[in-house]
């Protein structure tokens, strides 16, 4: 059998890590292709039911990431974010999935090489995990 | 989208420059923005990291007001805006005319790379043989002749370094847009006539350029020459100065005046260097010295050709030019270079160790020394090179220095999780901005970075294995030594390259060290009208200033255009008609670019397209060749055209670059621009990410589904106008309210200046000298008067602010008047400028005898001839009274240039005083510098005393003696002093009920407290009040009159039109769905909503949303929502990306 490949949800701020996201693109760093990249306009407004949304129909894994603390474009979005996966981590196990697989993470719009090793380190992360069996279990 | 009038050029592209070019834009001008970088953003693309967030932050300088008009992305990776056109690789090569109506000629280098057709995929790179070091890593790096100048812009094309490319040409042919194009052809025709008696000369010249695809003649003689320059003419003339029957200068001077367009280079001996230096100034360009090799010709060649060959000169004319040139840095390996700067490698300057830490760096952001990569154990910094420093003539400050080292040790320790050891050597630590003492202190206490005061007077080598020696001698006198990996070298300012010619082309005046002379009590107006100045060009400046600084230069570039008739927008413009869409089914477009045919062999395409066309919403798919292409993009209007599709979804490389021809393309078809959008196809096929054309196939179709599910739920509905009240507060009287009142009213708008006193002028008022020399009291005269009898402002003086409502936009404030009443006034901004005032103390005996006073005091008396210098023998000064320490940990910024005034100014009546300033950190930053140095020669004893040993203050019988450890003594000194002055610095002015009133913040310490300290230093959050002068922090007059014409352009931006079009992202409100919860005002980090009591509602001020989304997410109805991010938008994604799972 070949081996699992999760996928993952990244819900990224416009304006840094999707920038990391694409410096990592025209810098030529690989990373596994196993992330889906999802654009806000900042992490402080990912709504908590988009990642149980994106968990529930089958995502390995969700990673959100912004700007680093202080340095919002919004202000203080990101520590909204982070007030909301903290919530979020308490929450998940009651839908049957485990807290590890929902991340928060800051990389800045310069950090490329950041973000490409976050990606490879959360692809390894859910490989350990095992694929979310939710979507087999319940019936939505 | 605004009617364009006048224009405006802005030279330089750092943050100066393009915050000018921004505000320019904003206020509906036309500019043009140049930089001979290729590459936007100056110094700061090379900084990841700024003090005190310690991380960047440069996008909130993109436009908040119709802010659909720019670009809304990472600043730092590029920038686009509707009124704002950028050329890079170009200089300013000629300015004349005359203010309002100058003619510029700007130069571009020829692009090699058509940015266009460049996908940055980087063939070209790799096959290019040439290796030299990086500029962009400040040459910590190689890379290629054809390179990306920064990794990050957009759009990201390579360039092409002419003088160390070798011309082989390979680039080009792998390049597989076809992108580069060397030209060959116009090199061909560029003729070059080399003039020498010496066969070998001729010859090898002829081989060289030849060889570089040049065309060359030989002439053997001087009449030879001007034989052949009578048959054609030549570009460029190669000419020797020694030569037996006719010599060079008596050639050049025929030649020119035969062929008065040709350049001439002189080849000349060492002998005849200064036969050279003449012939420049009748018209050579340049001389080569004899004998030369290929390296230094070939350059030199190549430099003349792009210079000489005018194809990319351009004539424009503008009405004001900014020019923000930026500055250079002093090269540590000059002079005696005891540091050893240039030998070592661990020895580096700020910049390199920037660069060592960034991610896009050597290192990838690792903290690893340069001469061996090992891990860094130990760093010193060292202040103060090249500044401060009279025999490097550099008796200035270079400002920002201490606070940038300071930033360098906290990242170095944060990046070793404080394994780091950081020291900082310095002589004064000058932390004079808002909340830089603050940092300082974090940095000490909660860091440990060491702060030592001392000069360091040298760096040796210790041993062979690169570790370094650094010796310094301490405050009691005693030599030390201390062994680190690092040494970074806080190297200080110079002007830019290339100031001279430039002050010369515009009329500027420099300074005594080559750096723009400012007029007095401005920040940004020159010797030459017309012509400003903006950020470091006049002396260097960290972030904050320099916005404030380019937002003045380009306040008074609009007064300027305005008063010469140009103009502001005087109409709105008629915004584009789009198609109304709302009442129509989705019906989405896709066109999918192959790249050529790389996608198309990457991946399935035709399951692609399969796939796609079974999309809900999907109605058409089309694969072109090559979207980014002038035919390509025809072929996409047409097929738009053609359609009845209301919705476009393009895939292709690069969704950045799209901004703006996405906007054309709506003015085109009709469509709104809203309902379009560009998704990246391109990343999932780059060779090292997947080989598997089924895999590449699969994350096409999703990226395009993902696209799809967003187009499709997008709002139809056009972007609300708001209304605005095209009028202004003004509440503070002094030299900062009365300038922000008199630039707005300036630009036709009315401004009602509201002041609680009986007397505008404020502060300035007991002003009576400046250091610098110009006397603050004419200011005041002139200010005011003009203020009094200008049509368009309405002073109301013994007034109070009583209550405001509204938002940006439209305010309601109601003023009370002390003999009239209360009045309510209507306006669309304001500006609060409410001042300080200096500070009380009870500390040093302060009130116990007359001969202590504060500064102040002490200038009131000189004024007043109640203090007679004359009279006095002993005068001591105690700096940071009450200041720099909790609860008032800051600096007050202006007590050391006060103190320098009073002292200088005695010494100036009677050279017989004795003059001491006890101080911790003498705070002369900038040209002040130049006045410590002047007080020293002049006798005045400074010292340095510290905060955990105060001085001591006895007072018998009225006499004042002061007694204070001397730390080079290491002693108690006692000073019977006839006058004891304190600099108690500066408080606020109880700012607090103003706040409250309009719904701002106040700082700690009492201050407005700013949006952000950096990149939006006059904004409050709340859009539509500003603040400036000392009510915001402690400043100086000409600074104070800068900020309070950056609060005028910041209010400009929203006066100039009647209606402001809200931006695409905004939120709104579901008034069916809301219960009023009022989560959503409390997470509204910008104050843009309010709850109407009379309607029962939660409204939203479109100005001040940004479009940030923390309502939307805190809704527990989903009540409140944001446009282009709508939940069902947002699940149809989530859908698309989860379709087809590994």
């Amino acid at each position: 059998m070949a081996e699992f490949e999760p996928t993952i949800i990244a819900f990224v701020c416009n304006w840094c890590t999707y920038t990391a996201a694409d410096l990592a693109g025209t810098s030529r760093l690989s990373y596994p292709p196993n992330v889906r990249l999802i654009r806000m306009m900042c992490t402080g407004m990912v709504d908590p039911k988009y990642v149980i949304k994106a968990l529930l129909e089958g995502a390995d894994a969700v990673l959100i990431s912004g700007c680093h603390p202080g340095d919002c474009h919004y202000i203080n979005g990101n520590y909204k974010a982070r007030r909301r996966v903290k919530l979020l981590k308490e929450i998940l196990p009651r839908f049957g999935f485990e807290e590890d697989r929902l991340k928060l993470t800051w990389i800045g719009a310069s950090e490329g090489v950041d973000f490409a090793a976050t990606i490879k380190e959360m692809v390894d992360q859910v490989k350990a995990l095992g694929p979310n069996q939710t979507r087999e279990q319940m019936v939505i | 989208m605004r009617k364009k009038i006048g224009s405006a050029l802005v030279v330089g592209a750092g943050i100066s420059g393009i915050r000018s070019a921004l505000d320019l834009a904003e206020l509906g001008y036309q500019v043009q923005l140049i930089d001979r970088a290729p590459h936007l953003g100056g110094t700061l693309s090379q900084l990841d990291y700024q003090f005190p967030t310690d991380h960047c932050g440069m996008c909130k300088m993109l436009p908040l007001v119709e802010r659909d008009s720019s670009s809304q992305y990472c600043l730092r990776k590029g920038l686009f805006h509707e009124n704002i056109e950028i050329m890079l690789s170009t200089e300013l090569v000629a300015l004349e005319g005359e203010p309002g109506k100058f003619q510029a000629t700007l130069r571009q280098k020829p692009a090699i790379v058509d940015p266009e057709r460049c996908t940055g995929c980087g063939e070209c790179s790799g096959v290019c043989p040439v290796e030299v070091a990086d500029e962009f890593n400040a040459g910590l790096t190689k890379r290629k002749a054809i390179y990306l100048p920064v990794p990050h812009n957009i759009p990201n094309s390579y360039t092409v370094d002419l003088a160390t490319c070798t011309l082989c040409g390979e680039c080009e042919k792998i390049c597989p847009t076809g992108a580069i194009d060397f030209r060959w052809e116009a090199r061909k025709e560029f003729r070059i006539l080399v003039v020498d008696d010496e066969l070998i000369v001729r010859d090898s010249l002829k081989d060289w350029l030849t060889e570089d695809g040049f065309q060359v003649d030989a002439a053997e003689s001087g009449p030879d020459a001007l034989e052949k320059l009578t048959k054609q003419s030549y570009h460029l003339m190669l000419l020797d100065i020694k030569m037996p029957d006719m010599d060079g200068i008596e050639v050049l001077k025929r030649a020119k005046e035969m062929r008065p367009d040709v350049a001439v280079v002189m080849m000349t001996a060492y002998a005849t260097v200064e036969t050279a230096v003449e012939a420049m100034k009748i018209g050579a360009l340049d001389y080569v010295l004899k004998p030369f090799d290929p390296d230094t010709l070939v350059p030199l060649v190549l430099k003349l050709y792009e210079t000489v060959e005018r194809s990319g000169e351009r004539e424009m004319e503008v009405g004001a030019v900014v020019l923000a040139a930026g500055f250079g840095s002093y090269d540590p390996a000059t002079g005696n270079n005891t540091y050893g700067y240039g030998e070592y490698p661990n020895v580096v300057t700020s910049i390199e160790f920037e660069r060592l830490i960034s991610g896009t760096g050597p290192n990838e952001g690792r903290l690893l020394r340069p001469s061996d990569g090992k891990e860094i154990g130990k760093v010193a910094w060292l202040q103060c090179v090249g500044s401060r420093d009279i025999q490097a003539n550099a008796d200035y400050c270079s400002s920002v220095c201490c606070m940038f080292s300071i930033k360098e040790a906290l990242l170095a320790k944060e990046r070793t999780d404080g394994q780091v050891d950081a020291a900082i050597f310095y002589m004064d630590m000058r932390t004079f901005g808002k909340n830089f003492q603050r940092y300082r202190e974090k940095a000490e206490k909660e860091y440990n970075v060491r702060f030592q005061r001392s000069r360091v007077h040298s760096v040796e080598p210790e041993g062979a294995n690169g570790n370094l020696r650094i010796s310094y001698t301490d405050l009691d006198g005693a030599g030390r030594e201390e062994i680190v990996d690092l040494v970074v070298l806080a190297a200080g300012q110079r002007p830019p390259a290339g100031t001279e010619p430039l002050a010369e082309m515009t009329g500027v005046e420099l300074n005594s060290w080559g750096f723009c002379q400012l007029q007095p009590f401005s920040l940004s107006r020159t010797a030459q009208e017309g012509v400003f100045v903006g950020g470091s060009f006049s002396g260097l400046r960290d972030i904050s200033e320099s916005v404030i600084q380019a937002n003045s230069a380009s306040l008074q570039a609009s007064s300027l255009i305005h008063s010469k008739g140009g103009g502001l927008a005087e109409a709105t413009e008629q915004s584009p008609e789009f198609r109304d869409v709302s009442r129509e089914l989705p019906r989405t477009m896709v066109a999918l670019c192959t790249c050529g045919d790389t996608l198309a062999q990457a991946a399935n395409f035709d399951g692609v397209e399969t796939a796609v066309s079974a999309l809900d919403s999907v109605t058409q798919v089309h694969r072109l060749e090559r979207i980014c292409t002038q035919e390509g993009w025809s072929q996409l209007e047409e097929a738009l055209h053609s359609s009845e599709a209301n919705r476009l979804l393009i895939g292709a490389c690069l969704p950045y670059v799209y901004t703006k021809k996405l906007r054309e393309l709506g003015k085109t078809t009709g469509l709104n621009p809203a309902l379009m959008e560009v998704v990246d196809i391109c990343t999932p096929a780059f060779p090292n990410r997947n080989s598997n054309p089924e895999q590449v196939s699969r994350e096409i179709r999703t990226t395009v589904a993902m696209g799809v599910g967003k187009v499709k739920g997008m709002e139809p509905t056009p972007p609300a106008a708001i209304p605005v009240i095209q009028e202004a507060l003004v509440v503070g009287g002094g030299i900062g309210g009365m300038s922000a009142a008199l630039a707005i009213a300036d630009h036709g708008f009315g401004v009602n200046l509201v002041e609680k006193e009986d007397e505008l002028g404020g502060n300035l008022r007991a002003l009576h000298r400046t250091l610098e020399g110009a006397p603050p009291q004419e200011l005041l005269e002139q200010t005011v008067s003009r203020v009094e009898k200008h049509p368009n402002i309405k002073v109301y003086k013994k007034s109070e602010v009583l209550q405001s409502l509204g938002s940006a936009g439209h305010f309601l404030t109601t003023i009370e008047r002390e003999d009239e009443g209360g009045v309510t006034l209507e306006h669309g901004v304001a500006v609060l400028a409410t001042g300080g005032k200096e500070a009380t103390t009870e500390s040093y005996g302060y009130g116990q005898s007359e001969a202590i006073l504060t500064q102040h005091q002490l200038e009131d008396k000189l004024h007043g001839d109640s203090v007679n210098p004359a009279e006095l023998r002993v005068v001591t000064m105690i700096q940071c009274v009450d200041s720099r320490e909790e609860p008032r940990n800051y600096c007050s910024r202006i007590c050391c240039g006060s103190a320098l005034k009073n002292a200088l100014y005695l010494k100036d009546q009677n050279p017989d005083i004795d003059i001491y300033v006890l101080y911790r950190d003498i705070m002369a930053y900038g040209f002040l510098e130049n006045y410590y140095t002047q007080a020293r020669q002049k006798g005045i004893i400074f010292i340095q005393y510290s905060v955990d040993d105060k001085p001591r203050v006895e007072v018998e019988n009225g006499q004042v003696t002061v007694g204070v450890t001397d730390p080079i003594l290491g002693k108690e000194v006692t000073i019977p002093s006839d006058l004891l002055v304190l600099s108690t610095g500066i408080v606020a002015n109880g700012q607090d009920k103003l706040a409250q009133i309009f719904e701002v913040e106040v700082d700690q310490d009492g201050f407005y407290q700013e949006a952000e300290y950096k990149w939006r230093p006059v904004d409050f959050l709340k859009e539509g009040i500003f603040t400036c002068g000392i009510a915001h922090s402690p400043r100086s007059i000409s600074e104070t009159i800068a900020m309070a014409e950056a609060t005028a352009q910041r209010a400009l931006r929203i006066l100039t039109s009647d209606r402001l079009t809200a931006g695409a992202i905004v939120a709104e409100v579901r008034h069916s769905l809301c219960c009023l919860c009022e989560k959503c005002i409390s997470a509204c980090p910008y104050g843009a909503r309010w709850r109407d009591e009379l309607e029962e509602k939660v409204m939203v001020n479109e100005l001040g949303c940004q479009g940030c989304g923390s309502c939307a997410a805190v809704c527990p109805n989903s009540a409140s929502v944001l446009s282009g991010y709508r939940d069902q938008q947002m699940f149809s994604v989530i859908d698309a990306a989860l379709e087809e799972m590994f």
